[in-house]
């Protein structure tokens, strides 16, 4: 009886988790709509400044296919990206944003690691391949997403509080701030428009 | 489009190459690469609507920022976050995922009322019927069209021409880097080889024939050059041009002509316009001046006034000496203006042409061109022109002579991209141009379907002629 029981709450929590907010967060989720729409990818929507500190966390992102995969995350300041390649060929990451660095050539299976220091966007490329692009977006908080290919986003466990909800996207299309409150075990809907 | 060639002695051959002469503007490759329609740019094309003289000017760029409207998937050769770490990485581009081409034909059938017209009374003269009507150029020409943008600042323009002679040219290729300093629009630099920008309009902004301003090949017609110079020909060069504040244009430029000479090539050119519009749509298309009519686009109430000078140095061999070149300097002055009235244009301009050694005894010649066209777009795919071209030599101690054509035309678009052209060609000569003493035809001016080719009937330079020429069915469609 005891172990039905217990079974019953293990799986009622987990559907809190997964599906709605948690008891002691909110979730911010909506749609982002771009104009032109073939600029939404590369769009993350973010809070901009939620007090506390945060254990960093070592994010993966590969090359294969002469691509950065993902195309693009968002992390936070202090947390590491490790940077693979799963290619037959070689490849370099190397960003001109921020601080600026170059991890230099790295052979396939081989992989290499940055912890970004600072806030904001930083481009991803491959000196052996121009064409290649991909993108950390490092911010203050975990309270992050990058939109989906329908360019819905999902923002979990954010602790409750009124926030400044912001967008950013790679084509330089834009949207203005907006002031969101979030309630602990709800979902706040915020879609966004961005254009020029 | 054919380059317009004059050689007195071939006048008959050069008349026929006059009546291919294709208007070449309409350029399918940016219809896919923007996924839009031809009428976004064109009513019957080349003809622009208002917009598409904007996207021209601009190095057939949108206005706004070009990439936004782009539909065709791009390779990147680089990224734009390379331009951070320019000079170590090459400053970033895109090409089109596909071929940036686009294929045309184009051609005429004629028909001559009048068998003792200049083209068939000719034709007669050197053994062959006198033609009542001929359809042996209606598929005649050949184009290969390029158009694409490497970057929101660098796109672009080529045109690979094959005609059913045989002949194959590259008429045009140009690269554009537009907005490199300053404003948006300001300043642009245009390097390869096409028409100099001495009109605010595309070379080919007519209904009714080739060229909007007429060409007058003097020391051709004077049989002292076999590839004289002309205002409107693709030559090589560079120029620099742009829009300030939306309403006025320069250009300014530098050019060769075909080098056929070993010594020297046959014409070393320097030209500079200004033009300013009043109403309608910004020349830059910027802003948000609309058609006033959304249904249509064509229209809009304006007043587009333009002027240039245009210096050539021309050099050909001397009359008479194989083993000599001669020099002719031209200088030209002119200008016009079109003025908008809903659907209704009118295009008016004027030059004048001072050479100081341009008759077959290198003595001073002017030569004067006058044009104007009336056109009314009843419908997208409709429209009425009536064109009139005058031109006239002065040679200096010797008689003035001219040349005066007259071109009803009716436009037809069957559909977006196929053009039909029913047009009149009737001429009035007061004279003809006599190198040596001898009279030679008219060979000049802009029209699709002969250009001025009346010729004489005797020996008298001075006598009076009047011909109605033809009747041109002109097609042409684009893929």
């Amino acid at each position: 009886m005891h172990r039905k029981l217990l079974a019953t709450w293990m799986a009622a929590a987990s559907l809190l988790v997964s599906g709605t907010a948690s008891a002691a967060g909110g979730i911010i989720s909506g749609k982002v709509d771009a104009t032109p729409p073939k600029y939404l990818p590369d769009t993350v929507v973010y809070l901009k400044s939620v007090p506390g500190t945060y254990p960093p966390r070592t994010v993966n992102m590969d090359q294969k296919g002469l691509k950065f995969i993902p195309a693009m995350i968002a992390i936070t300041q202090g947390d590491t990206v490790k940077f693979l390649n799963h290619d037959t060929v070689a490849h370099n990451v190397y960003s001109p944003d921020g601080e600026a660095y170059n991890l230099g050539t790295f052979k396939p299976e081989q992989e290499a690691s940055y912890t970004f220091k600072k806030t904001g966007p930083y481009s991803q490329l491959c000196s052996i391949h121009p064409e290649m692009l991909g993108y950390v977006w490092v911010g203050q908080n975990p309270y992050s997403a990058v939109v989906d290919s329908k360019g819905e986003y999902v923002i979990k466990d954010v602790p409750p509080g009124t926030y400044q909800l912001a967008v950013w996207n790679a084509d330089k299309l834009k949207a203005p701030e907006k002031s969101v409150t979030v309630t602990a075990g709800k979902t706040e809907q915020e879609n966004i428009s961005i254009k020029r | 489009m054919r380059r317009v060639r004059n050689a007195w002695k071939q006048w008959v051959v050069a008349a026929m190459a006059l009546g291919l002469a294709m208007p070449a503007s309409a350029i399918p490759a940016f219809a896919r690469k923007y996924g839009t329609s031809c009428l976004t740019c064109h009513t019957v094309y080349p003809k622009l609507t208002p917009f598409g003289e904007a996207f021209r000017r601009n190095g057939y760029r949108f206005p706004g920022v070009d990439s936004d409207f782009v539909k065709q998937e791009t390779v990147p050769l680089g990224q734009e976050a390379n331009k951070k770490t320019f000079p170590r990485s090459v400053w970033p581009a895109t090409i089109p995922s596909s071929l940036p081409v686009a294929i045309g034909f184009n051609g005429q059938a004629n028909l001559y009322p009048d068998k003792s017209a200049s083209v068939p009374r000719t034709n007669h003269a050197a053994g062959g019927a006198a033609t009542v009507f001929s359809f042996d150029d209606l598929v005649a020409e050949t184009h290969l069209w390029l158009g694409a943008a490497l970057s929101d600042t660098l796109t672009t323009w080529g045109e690979l021409t094959l005609a059913n002679d045989g002949s194959v040219s590259v008429e045009h290729f140009q690269l554009l880097f537009d907005d490199l300093v300053g404003p948006k629009h300001l300043v642009n630099v245009v390097v390869g080889k096409g028409f100099p920008t001495i009109s605010p309009f595309g070379p080919h902004s007519s209904f009714a024939a080739d060229l909007q301003i007429p060409n007058l090949p003097v020391t051709g017609l004077y049989g002292i050059n076999s590839d004289p110079f002309v205002l409107v020909d693709d030559y090589t060069g560079v120029e620099v041009n742009g829009v300030a504040r939306g309403r006025v244009q320069y250009a300014a430029g530098l050019s060769n002509g075909k080098n056929t000479f070993t010594a020297s090539f046959n014409s070393e050119n320097v030209y500079a316009g200004a033009a300013y519009k009043l109403g309608g749509m910004r020349l830059d298309g910027e802003g948000d001046t609309g058609p006033r009519n959304p249904m249509q686009p064509w229209a809009e109430e304006s007043l587009t006034f333009h002027a240039f000078v245009y210096r050539s140095a021309e050099h050909f061999q001397t009359p008479g000496n194989t083993a000599a070149s001669s020099g002719d300097t031209s200088v030209t002055v002119g200008g016009g203006l079109r003025a908008m009235h809903g659907s209704a244009e009118v295009d008016l301009g004027y030059y004048t042409q001072s050479h100081d050694h341009g008759t077959d005894a290198l003595g001073k010649v002017r030569g004067d061109a006058l044009y104007g066209e009336l056109s009314y777009v009843v419908y997208p795919w409709l429209v009425p022109a009536l064109r009139v071209e005058r031109v006239s030599l002065h040679p200096s101690g010797g008689g003035a002579v001219s040349d005066l054509h007259l071109m009803p035309a009716l436009a037809l678009l069957v559909r977006p991209n196929i053009k039909f052209v029913v047009a009149g060609n009737m001429e009035f000569a007061n004279g003809f141009p006599s190198p040596g003493g001898a009279p030679t035809a008219w060979d000049g001016g802009s029209g699709d379907s002969g250009a001025l080719v009346i010729a004489p009937t005797g020996s008298d330079p001075g006598q009076k002629r009047s011909e109605f020429e033809s009747l041109t069915f002109f097609l042409a469609f684009a893929l």
